[in-house]
């Protein structure tokens, strides 16, 4: 068969949308829209979520992710630090705890920490309640992510830079701190924001922990309801005020990635 | 073949995977109950309720299972048990979706329940139960101030929120396991739950009391999926009659609680 390569090209791409057209229209005309719809997009519980979803859910969801990530990041940026350090038990601590924290899964973390520790020292447990817990824990997990990329993004910049820095007078640490660490966080935006989503749908484990109603956060929230209705329309509610925060979060950075080319 | 051609194979591939992975045919049985793998008699349960369900080496046993192997039997299938969350049993979803043919997970019958699934006649008379470390925390009355552990999706839960005193600090497990833990481990001071499990908990925990018993009329009830299958449900309750008139359902109940049943 004789075919030009630029024809091939054009045969094949038309094979390709046809087969995509066909799988589109036969999940179109096979799914079973209106159990579907009844199952997860019940009207009358959408509005019954309401306002409890977002002044409550939506709201613990942010705390604990908040709380996780600046807690994540000092302690990536410390663990970062001992990973590039000279002195040698700074470097195996922190690759201990990386291996160790970046290994386990979180939700086992979540649970040695709120039944361990008062295990350990009996009577004692983390303060803070909820939030201190989820904070602790999954900033523990946070952090060991983010400091392989904080050091990561350290070691991509350019040597010269420590160089010139030094060459004018500079301390380490001071050229460290107010040259090396600054573009290394320009450098490492986009994998951070990665981290701060993961993070945000991580905050869902909270559930292994006894909650109260008033630290319910948006996964909990949506499986009570599910509890309460025997309908999945409470999750579909929950999945869309993530997708509040998410997409929103990966709009900024894009645009702030634009702005630092720009400036370049 | 090129790597265009590839793609668009392996798509279509997928797909037809993915179709008939959808496909959930059930097929029927010489006694005409329906089920969702031939031979087989899927069963789904949540774990860990001990006496009812629990855990042992690698096997799924308790009182419940045993019934179900009853049930299993008489229509010449094989049990077989799939472990999920007590939230998909209750709320329906687990039997919708199709992953099991029948509910065991000592349910209590509850009219809400009863709109997303169908259930048998009783097979077991259940209460609620507190237990605690502190012998003076025997009513709900005594837990104002304290933390109350409850499991999400139950009975023991609605009753707590009901008729527990605002002051009490109702926290919500994913299951009795970790109810547990949290009062061994000082995270809460008291576990609401049914008394079977609670029971048999105290007795082999010496240094943690069930102090109280709330009557609540609540009976346990196995599950099919709503409208679906009643000849499963009849064979059901058949078993169930059957057991308890050739004194097969006492050997059991004496087998999984010490004692015969008070009737």
């Amino acid at each position: 068969m004789a075919m030009t390569p630029r024809k091939r090209a054009q045969v094949s791409r038309a094979i390709q949308y046809a087969v995509l057209v066909v799988l589109v229209l036969v999940l179109a005309f096979t799914a079973d829209w209106a159990t579907l719809k009844a199952a997860f997009l019940e009207p009358a519980l959408v509005a019954k979520q309401f306002p409890e979803v977002i002044t409550l859910a939506l709201k613990n969801t942010v705390l604990y992710t908040l709380g996780a990530f600046v807690f994540g990041l000092v302690l990536g940026l410390v663990l970062a630090l001992m990973r590039l350090s000279s002195v040698g038990p700074y470097r195996w601590l922190a690759t201990g705890f990386i291996e160790f924290f970046r290994g386990v899964p979180a939700l086992i973390v979540f649970i040695g920490l709120y039944f361990g520790l008062p295990t350990a020292f009996p009577g004692r447990q983390l303060p803070g309640g909820t939030f201190g817990t989820v904070t602790i824990a999954l900033g523990l997990v946070g952090a060991a992510y983010m400091a392989e990329t904080i050091r990561a993004g350290i070691q991509a910049v350019p040597k010269g830079q420590v160089e010139a820095a030094r060459s004018l007078g500079m301390t380490q640490s001071r050229a460290m701190v107010s040259i090396v660490i600054p573009q290394a966080f320009r450098i490492i935006l986009p994998p951070l924001t990665n981290e701060l989503i993961l993070l945000t749908k991580d905050s869902s484990l909270v559930y292994v922990l006894g909650l109260s109603v008033s630290a319910y956060e948006l996964t909990k929230f949506g499986r009570e309801g599910l509890n309460d209705e025997a309908n999945l329309t409470p999750l579909t509610v929950a999945a869309l005020c993530y997708l509040i925060i998410t997409v929103p979060l990966s709009i900024v950075v894009r645009r702030m990635e634009a702005r630092a080319e720009r400036a370049r | 073949m090129n790597t265009r051609l590839m793609t668009s194979a392996i798509a279509v591939g997928t797909l037809a995977l993915g179709l008939s992975a959808c496909a959930t045919d059930t097929t029927t049985t010489k006694s005409g109950v329906k089920v969702i793998k031939d031979g087989q008699l899927t069963v789904c349960t949540s774990l860990p309720y001990e006496p009812f369900e629990f855990k042992k080496g690698n096997e799924v046993v308790g009182f419940d299972m045993d019934l179900m192997k009853k049930v299993a039997e008489a229509n010449g299938l094989k049990m077989a048990v799939t472990v999920t969350g007590f939230e998909g049993i209750q709320s329906g979803q687990a039997l919708n979706s199709g992953t099991c043919d029948i509910a065991a997970a000592g349910m209590t019958i509850t009219p809400e329940r009863q709109k997303a699934i169908d259930f048998s006649d009783p097979y077991f008379d259940a209460t609620q139960a507190l237990l605690t470390k502190d012998k003076s925390l025997n009513s709900l009355e005594a837990l104002a101030g304290k933390s109350l552990a409850v499991m999400s999706g139950t009975t023991g839960e609605l009753y707590a929120k009901d008729k527990a005193p605002k002051t009490v600090e109702l926290k919500s497990f994913e299951d009795l396991g970790l109810q547990t833990t949290a009062l061994t481990t000082g995270q809460v001071d008291a576990v609401i739950q049914d008394n079977g499990p609670l029971l048999d908990f105290a007795k082999k925990n010496p240094d943690t009391f069930v102090t109280a018993e709330f009557q609540t009329g609540e009976q346990y009830g196995f599950a099919v999926q709503k409208g679906k299958n009643p000849e499963l449900l009849a064979s059901i309750n058949k078993v169930l009659k059957d057991s308890k008139a050739d004194g097969s359902y006492n050997a059991t109940y004496k087998t999984w609680f010490g004692t015969e049943p008070k009737s």
